[in-house]
């Protein structure tokens, strides 16, 4: 356990290094959150569109942002570089599990990010003129819901970092994951707007639990059986999601051709 | 029984054959084609604890990779490896307590931290008590010199203090193999020699090291025992001293007259000698082999024939030697 609070804190020690860079990217998150601010209040002006009303949609895309920016910088960043620059080599000398140091250090970053979307989206609520917070069992889930986030996401960004081994380049598979992520996690637009079988995958994929499940429960649109139900989804994904990168670490790991020094 | 074992060992890397320019590489899309390159080719090595191995040989010979396989960073395509008795997948962790590495090309310090901390992440990761910590930190900074260094964050460091942090750092689990690739690889040659002088430091403490290096000043007066990789093979494997008694006992003795010198008498004085003119009439060079005639008895026989200003002795290098033996010139007899 020492040795992963100690990797997590070299991470929390870091952030402070790169924090110029941690809010240049939640900058990137805040212009995205405004920009579909602007289009909802246009088009949920004369009534709702499938039941979200815009008082809802302020509150969905707020937790959209926060969601978005939690375990966002640099971690995956740091992640392909280690593979594709072959300093992965030292981690395999090494007493550690590299999956459960990786996870330590999201964790360690995670203090900062955490402050930032705070401060941000009290600024933005405020400056919405307030926005309504569910009741507690309500918001107990959403809670349970965000925590889950964090390994949830980890564990997406650990993967798409782990196909270095065969890419030998990250930027395409950053792209095709951000794509892949923003369109079936709800982070553009709610999942209900998706045509309906595309819909239904995306409810049940993972990639639900990174934005459409906490949102959905803190603006009540799911009550607290469905809720739970989602959260239980949520749970189940990290649970696959952890082993099932256990096993593509395993035949990654094989792929390894470090060249030079 | 041996600290470090290799039998038989292989590795074999798969490389995209691709034709020239875009259109090979967009042939190479439907027609996948590949080559096997053999970068490590049955090598059986052992080595004893407390050995001090130098492992050299030509670019691309597959030193680095060797040193992979060792550690456990690479699976072997075919062959063994033993550490301690140990397996390095099955006991990885067991195996990572026992080996250290250094990979001069590369770093293992935090890029973002001081060094001081990323010191202390590695004394957590290994496990290690603070009493054990700060007594190793103490005896690595007397010789690396690391007091500036400690304070200093990863990306903010020189090479020769990177080199010196990674050096500590590859060290402080106390590891009873240590594996040093290209340790002085760019260093300056004060910090060269702090670096050597940390290399004699763990041998005489019992360390087992094997050292790659291209820069062969690192080996002479360290290693005894020198292996030579060339395309995967190995082709040498035996005593450092012995090489350098066999290939490398021809000394040069310049010296510098005050008179010209008679060049014939000199010859009559020194038969086993070969006798040359230098710059001036009033240079010689003598070649001799040490194991015929000391370079004291050439120094005689020279004063009793002219008055000397002025002398030199150059011996060769265990770097000519292993140069010849690159170029295919002389070939070493496996001992």
């Amino acid at each position: 356990m020492r040795a992963y609070t100690a990797q997590a804190r070299a991470i929390a020690l870091s952030a402070l290094e790169y924090r110029l860079n941690v809010l240049l990217g939640m900058v990137a998150y805040l212009v995205q959150l405004v920009a579909l601010l602007a289009v909802w209040r246009v088009l949920l002006a004369q009534s709702p569109v499938e039941g979200f009303t815009w008082p809802q949609m302020q509150a969905y895309l707020l937790v959209a942002f926060a969601s978005g920016a939690l375990v966002s910088i640099n971690g995956d960043f740091r992640m392909a570089f280690r593979i594709l620059q072959g300093t992965v080599a030292l981690d395999l000398v090494k007493p550690v599990d590299y999956q459960r140091s990786r996870f330590a250090e999201a964790l360690g970053g995670l203090w900062i990010e955490v402050l930032i979307v705070i401060v941000a989206c009290a600024g933005v609520g405020f400056a919405l003129g307030g926005i309504s917070v569910p009741a507690g069992p309500a918001l107990a889930l959403f809670a349970i819901s965000m925590l889950l986030l964090v390994p949830l996401k980890f564990l997406i960004l650990y993967l798409t970092s782990l196909v270095c081994f065969w890419t030998q380049n990250y930027m395409g598979v950053q792209w095709a994951r951000i794509a892949v992520v923003n369109l079936l996690s709800g982070a553009l637009i709610p999942l209900v707007y998706l045509p309906d079988w595309l819909g239904t995958l995306a409810k049940w994929s993972p990639f639900a639990g990174l934005t459409s499940t906490p949102a959905l429960i803190y603006i009540g649109r799911v009550d607290l059986g469905e809720g739970a139900l989602l959260v239980a989804v949520q749970l189940g994904w990290v649970v696959v999601l952890w082993f099932g990168a256990r096993l593509l670490w395993r035949s990654a790991v094989r792929q390894l051709t470090v060249n030079g020094g | 029984m041996p600290i470090v074992e290799a039998r038989d060992l292989t590795k074999v890397f798969r490389r995209p054959e691709k034709d020239p320019g875009l259109a090979g590489s967009v042939k190479h899309l439907f027609r996948r084609r590949f080559t096997d390159k053999v970068a490590v080719d049955h090598v059986d090595l052992s080595i004893e604890a407390g050995e001090a191995v130098a492992y050299v040989g030509p670019n691309g010979a597959g030193k680095s990779t060797t040193v992979k396989l060792l550690s456990g960073i690479l699976v072997p395509t075919s062959g063994d490896v033993r550490i301690d008795g140990l397996h390095p997948r099955r006991d990885r962790t067991a195996i990572a307590h026992r080996i250290g590495v250094l990979f001069g090309q590369r770093t293992q310090l935090w890029w973002d931290l001081p060094v001081r901390e990323s010191f202390a992440v590695l004394r957590d990761i290994y496990g290690l008590d603070d009493a054990t910590y700060r007594k190793r930190l103490a005896r690595f900074d007397e010789v690396l010199d690391l007091g500036e260094i400690l304070p200093t964050l990863g990306r903010k460091l020189s090479l020769g203090q990177r080199m010196r942090a990674d050096l500590a750092a590859a060290m402080l689990h106390g590891p009873r193999v240590v594996y040093l690739d290209e340790p002085t690889i760019g260093l300056d040659l004060a910090v060269k020699d702090r670096v050597r002088e940390f290399f004699r430091t763990l041998r005489d403490e019992g360390t087992t090291v094997m050292l790659t290096s291209h820069d062969l000043a690192d080996i002479e007066g360290f290693c005894r025992r020198l292996v030579i990789i060339d395309e995967g093979r190995i082709i040498f494997d035996g005593d450092l001293g012995a090489v350098k008694d066999r290939y490398a006992r021809e000394r040069i003795l310049h010296v510098e007259t005050e008179q010209p010198a008679a060049i014939e008498a000199v010859r009559v004085a020194l038969p086993g000698a070969v006798i040359t003119e230098g710059e001036t009439p009033r240079h010689l060079s003598v070649r001799f082999d040490r194991f015929v005639l000391t370079a004291g008895q050439a120094v005689t026989a020279l004063a009793g024939l002219a008055t000397l200003v002025d002398f030199r002795v150059d011996e060769p290098s265990i770097e000519d030697v292993i140069r010849r033996v690159y170029s295919g010139e002389l070939q070493l007899d496996r001992s």
